[in-house]
């Protein structure tokens, strides 16, 4: 009797593995593409435009003369474009605490990542959202560095967080143009 | 290559040299140590340029410290140095510009024929360095080429696009590289069909299509004028409707539309195109005006000259025409001639008064003047009467003929 209750309940287990969805997202905006094209047009587009300039504003020359491959390029990829936008804005958090980026630059640009991350309503491993965005008010009367702060010395940090901004304008430029209809 | 002294070489270019220091100019002399090290000063470059038996020497120093990779790094980079000199790098390498139009294909450009003058290769790719492609279709301007068209399934937005471009002449080669983004290089194509439609209210409501397959990802721009208007008004429009409100029916509007990529799908600055224009309005007004403009700037001032011209001529030829424009001023001299001549200014002769009648005027008295004074007053007013001459009497008498004397003629103001 025991050996049939096992036999039976043994290959269930090995079927819940592969039922159970792999990577699921932990975004709860998927299906809500109308809500998220307002939030996007009416607020989230002029902060990301405000952080490319600020970006722009670091020196990038030292950026093109650093080795590629010890930057993580992050890749919109086509059906899965929510999802790479979470793993850019929860990548680009890490840089809220880097010293060696001013304070200007890297407030912003996780301004810009919790805001995305409320768009989608998506969350972060580590609790990185929970700990950092509760932290990072409105961005502009509070920071009172100038620009100076912006030239500091070119770093690799610096390079990468760049390259973390690109990437998710590039994506919500994808995903708003997917949308779009 | 000899050594002189501790620290300058001489160096013999030379179809026999060993192949490091080859004078052939096929060689690369670009690879270059990448020794970073610090080698003191060095002194420039010292051609000594003596072509005998078809060899060319170089004499330089290095700085008198150092290791052999010190002195070995000072030694290739006066060589390029060198090779430089002898053969300079091709004037070249304009910076790389794609444009996507209307997302159906790209090209991507370089120079033009007048400006580059060396071979060119461009390779692209995008994620991995080790995928590179080389350019399947170059454009070329008469055997040189310009650039690279690239077919639509060769072209991928929203992923970091990265081209080099090499350029190589005489044996030297360079390298540019370039990142883009290609959805902020979309062009779209012109706007189509543009519609006029005639609303109430004196209103206009212009409407259009367009190819690019994201219509939503488009924003526009409206230029119109009416033929009184001197300047063009461009508005921005973010659909695809525009309304122009009181319009005059007596005008003539002319419209024209362009797009561009708006900011929510992509950061392009390139507007595409206007499109082809449409017009609205009396066609007849503005075919008046031009009829009217014509006989005011042409015909009249022509059909002016020639009546004035005909009217120059019949005057110069024809008396008749003369005398009715410019009749002669009268001259009544001529009457007055039998009066001057004949009669010596008489002019009661001439006009042939009887002489009786002219004897009548003739006064046939004779009168004593009477002088009258005023003497300065005495005790007694009575000056005037005691004066031997007759009290003067007013008499109304004719007036006296021209040229006699009038008795009365001083005391008139005395009666």
């Amino acid at each position: 009797m025991f050996h049939a209750f096992f036999r039976s309940t043994l290959p269930v287990l090995p079927l819940l593995l592969v039922l159970s969805p792999v990577n699921s997202s932990s975004c709860a905006m998927e299906n809500k593409t109308t809500e998220i094209h307002v939030k996007y047009e009416n607020i989230l587009i002029h902060d990301i435009n405000e952080l490319v300039n600020i970006s722009a504003q670091n020196r990038d020359r030292c950026c093109k003369n650093k080795n590629d491959k010890n930057i993580k390029v992050f890749f919109c990829n086509d059906t899965q474009e929510i999802e790479s936008l979470q793993s850019m804005a929860c990548n680009m958090l890490r840089f809220f605490h880097k010293q060696r980026i001013s304070k200007a630059f890297r407030w912003k640009a996780a301004f810009v990542s919790c805001g995305t991350l409320q768009v989608l309503k998506c969350k972060c491993e580590g609790h990185r959202k929970e700990k950092i965005c509760p932290h990072v008010n409105v961005f502009g009367k509070e920071d009172t560095e100038t620009g100076e702060q912006s030239r500091k010395k070119c770093n690799q940090e610096v390079c990468e967080l760049k390259e973390n901004i690109s990437s998710l304008r590039s994506c919500w430029n994808k995903f708003e143009k997917i949308i779009s209809r | 290559m000899h050594r002189k002294g501790d620290s300058s070489f001489s160096f013999h270019l030379a179809p026999s040299s060993q192949p490091l220091f080859s004078g052939k100019k096929s060689t690369s002399w670009l690879a270059v140590s990448k020794t970073t090290a610090f080698c003191g000063n060095t002194v420039p470059l010292y051609p000594w340029t003596s072509w005998a038996a078809g060899k060319m020497s170089f004499i330089f120093m290095c700085g008198n410290s150092q290791s052999a990779a010190c002195l070995l790094h000072c030694v290739t980079l006066q060589l390029r140095k060198a090779w430089l000199w002898l053969f300079p790098a091709p004037a070249v390498l304009a910076e790389v510009k794609c444009v996507l139009f209307n997302e159906e294909y790209m090209n991507c450009t370089w120079g033009s024929r007048e400006t580059l003058k060396a071979n060119y290769s461009l390779y692209y790719w995008y994620r991995n360095t080790s995928n590179k492609v080389e350019c399947k279709h170059y454009r070329q301007d008469q055997d040189i080429r310009v650039g690279c068209h690239f077919n639509q399934n060769e072209i991928i937005q929203f992923q970091p696009f990265h081209v080099l471009l090499k350029a190589s002449m005489g044996g030297s080669t360079l390298e540019i590289s370039k990142r883009m983004e290609l959805q902020d290089l979309v062009k779209p194509d012109a706007p189509v069909n543009l519609t006029i439609h005639n609303m109430s209210n004196n209103q206009l409501q212009l409407t259009w299509a367009t190819t690019y397959p994201k219509a939503k990802c488009l924003e526009h721009a409206v230029k119109y004028k009416s033929n009184k208007d001197t300047d063009w008004m461009e508005i921005s429009v973010n659909g695809d409707v525009f309304s122009l409100p009181s319009v005059d029916y007596k005008k003539f509007y002319t419209f024209y539309v362009r797009s561009k990529v708006n900011k929510y799908c992509g950061r392009t600055q390139l507007w595409s195109e206007w499109s082809v224009p449409v017009v609205w309005g009396s066609n007849s007004t503005s075919k008046s005006t031009v009829h009217w403009f014509w006989i005011h700037t042409v015909l009249i001032p022509i059909a002016s000259c020639v009546i004035l011209l005909v009217l120059v001529i019949l005057l110069v030829r024809m008396e008749r025409v003369w005398v009715i424009l410019m009749p002669r001023i009268p001259n009544p001299s001529k009457n007055f001639d039998e009066l001057f001549i004949t009669h010596n200014g008489n002019f009661q002769e001439w006009a042939g008064v009887p002489k009786d009648v002219v004897e009548s005027f003739k006064p046939n008295y004779s009168e004593n003047i009477c002088y009258v004074s005023e003497l300065p007053p005495k005790d007694s007013y009575d000056p005037l009467w005691e004066s031997s001459n007759p009290p003067p009497s007013v008499m109304p008498s004719a007036s006296p003929a021209p040229g006699e004397h009038s008795p009365y003629k001083n005391s008139y103001g005395r009666v």
